[in-house]
């Protein structure tokens, strides 16, 4: 057992995480500062204006393909990779662990399954390397990204898409897919924030994916232990107010890009030409805005977590005296 | 914390990241290349026609927006998958959020009077730990 609970990620993978996020973040606050124009015009202004947002969509978009590219690769040449393709596959564990979450939520079971639990406390050595919606993560991101990156590059020069589809008003409904098609992955983030950022056990980050898992201490007492230990930790004072208040500003977020995704569809160009600009109002835009902040405190948490891996190898390296080179070994 | 208690790991090998690093770059830098291929069309696409008369003027091919059936059906269909996501991941944020409320009401509230509590991530630390190992990622 142990109260740090297990590590999941290595240092590469830390490392990958942290920058796949600041890269996906950066290619939403472009993307979107485009696509939602009448409600984040002020994104595009901070930008730099529209030579700005498509020259920070572009670099990024460059990131974006050597990311997945570099984890691909790696996956397949690395035995390490090559032995988690097996972790990843969806089970019926992970149809039982959403049926027991639900049950949770009722009052109808006293506590997440194994494939659902975040907190794995005492009983980490049952958890998987994945739970069922970091199953669902791996493979909804990998589909959006890939298709994300592949329709990116098609509309990389929009001539190009003029001349496969011969009309402009044809490449700008390609570039309608493209935005809608990040609209998933928008909300899925936002989600994923929440997730991770606002379990009363981990608030404020999830030090999981920031702390290689070859830096957290595993101990594990005799016997079997009856709970995970949850009702030892304390509460933070402010997780309360905290929560409620970044659970209804995700909620918000993800119902007004939602609705958006719907309503202002088409810019520049509509499927159907419509002569004023896109459909927006009061509320749309404070709820889109909603969703950019949720997306900004992800980027901060992100930022916080490696902050708190520097701290914690800081600490290691206090405490562990001649050995403590091998903290920063990057062999994993 | 001794380095005993820190746990052996599988890891990546150097090389493998390393190689893995170059085949990334180099396919992006790659795509990118291609990409700018596409500009050969620029000419006869955006030639402005100075014959302007019925269908000839500057954008009329605006005026008929998207008329591609394959693309309007990508489109719908992605609408689609919008809307059932969305209303999936709004149901994922509920369950959790319930789950979290749940959890944390198994947790020691705050200020409560206890001897052997420990501090969550973002807590005071009601009481010191019973074993120095256990309580060391207090203010973590």
């Amino acid at each position: 057992m142990s109260n740090l609970d297990h590590g999941k990620f290595t240092r590469v993978t830390t490392l990958f995480h942290s920058l796949l996020g600041l890269d996906v973040f950066l290619l939403f606050f472009s993307g979107y500062a485009i696509m939602f124009n009448d409600e984040l015009w002020w994104l595009m202004e901070l930008m730099g204006g529209p030579n700005g947002v498509s020259a920070v969509h572009r670099i990024t978009g460059v990131g974006l393909i050597a990311l997945i590219v570099f984890w691909i690769v790696l996956q397949v040449i690395s035995p390490t990779g090559r032995s988690n393709f097996g972790e990843i596959i969806p089970g019926k564990d992970d149809i039982d662990a959403f049926v027991q979450d639900v049950q949770f939520m009722l009052g109808r079971a006293d506590e997440r399954h194994p494939n659902a639990r975040q907190f794995g406390g005492y009983k980490a050595d049952e958890v998987p390397l994945l739970s069922y919606i970091g199953k669902g993560v791996v493979f909804i991101f990998s589909a959006e990204l890939t298709l994300l990156a592949v329709s990116g590059l098609l509309i990389w020069s929009k001539t190009g898409v003029a001349a496969l589809f011969q009309t402009k008003a044809a490449a700008a409904a390609f570039v309608t897919f493209h935005g809608l098609l990040g609209v998933i992955m928008l909300m899925g983030i936002m989600f994923h924030i929440f997730e991770h950022g606002f379990h009363p056990a981990f608030y404020p980050v999830e030090t999981k994916a920031y702390i290689p898992r070859k830096l957290v201490p595993e101990y594990h007492a005799d016997g079997e232990p009856e709970t995970t230990g949850i009702e030892r930790l304390t509460l933070s004072p402010s997780w309360g107010w905290a929560s409620t208040l970044f659970g209804a500003a995700t909620v918000v977020g993800i119902a007004s890009v939602l609705m958006a995704s719907i309503l202002d569809e088409g810019y520049p160009v509509p499927r159907e030409l419509t002569i004023s600009g896109g459909p927006t109002n009061l509320l749309m835009t404070i709820g889109i805005n909603v969703g950019i902040l949720v997306l900004g405190v992800g980027l901060v948490l992100s930022m916080y977590g490696n902050v708190l891996r520097i701290r914690w190898e800081r600490q290691l390296e206090q405490e562990g005296g001649s050995e403590s080179g091998e903290v920063g070994a990057a062999d994993d | 914390m001794s380095e005993q208690e820190l746990p052996d790991t599988a890891g990546y090998e150097r090389w493998h990241v390393a190689v893995s690093a170059v085949v990334g770059i180099v396919v992006a830098l790659l795509s990118v290349w291609w990409a700018q291929g596409f500009n050969v069309f620029y000419e006869s696409i955006y030639r402005v026609d100075p014959g302007a008369g019925a269908g000839n003027g500057i954008g009329a091919d605006w005026a008929a927006g998207n008329s591609i059936p394959a693309l309007d059906f990508l489109i719908a269909l992605i609408h689609a998958a919008d809307v059932i996501m969305g209303i999936f991941i709004l149901v994922m944020v509920f369950l959790h959020w319930a789950a979290f409320r749940r959890l944390a009401g198994q947790m020691q509230q705050p200020g409560e009077d206890v001897t052997d509590a420990v501090a969550a991530d973002g807590g005071e630390p009601a009481a010191r730990k019973i074993t120095g190992r256990d309580g060391g990622g207090d203010d973590e």
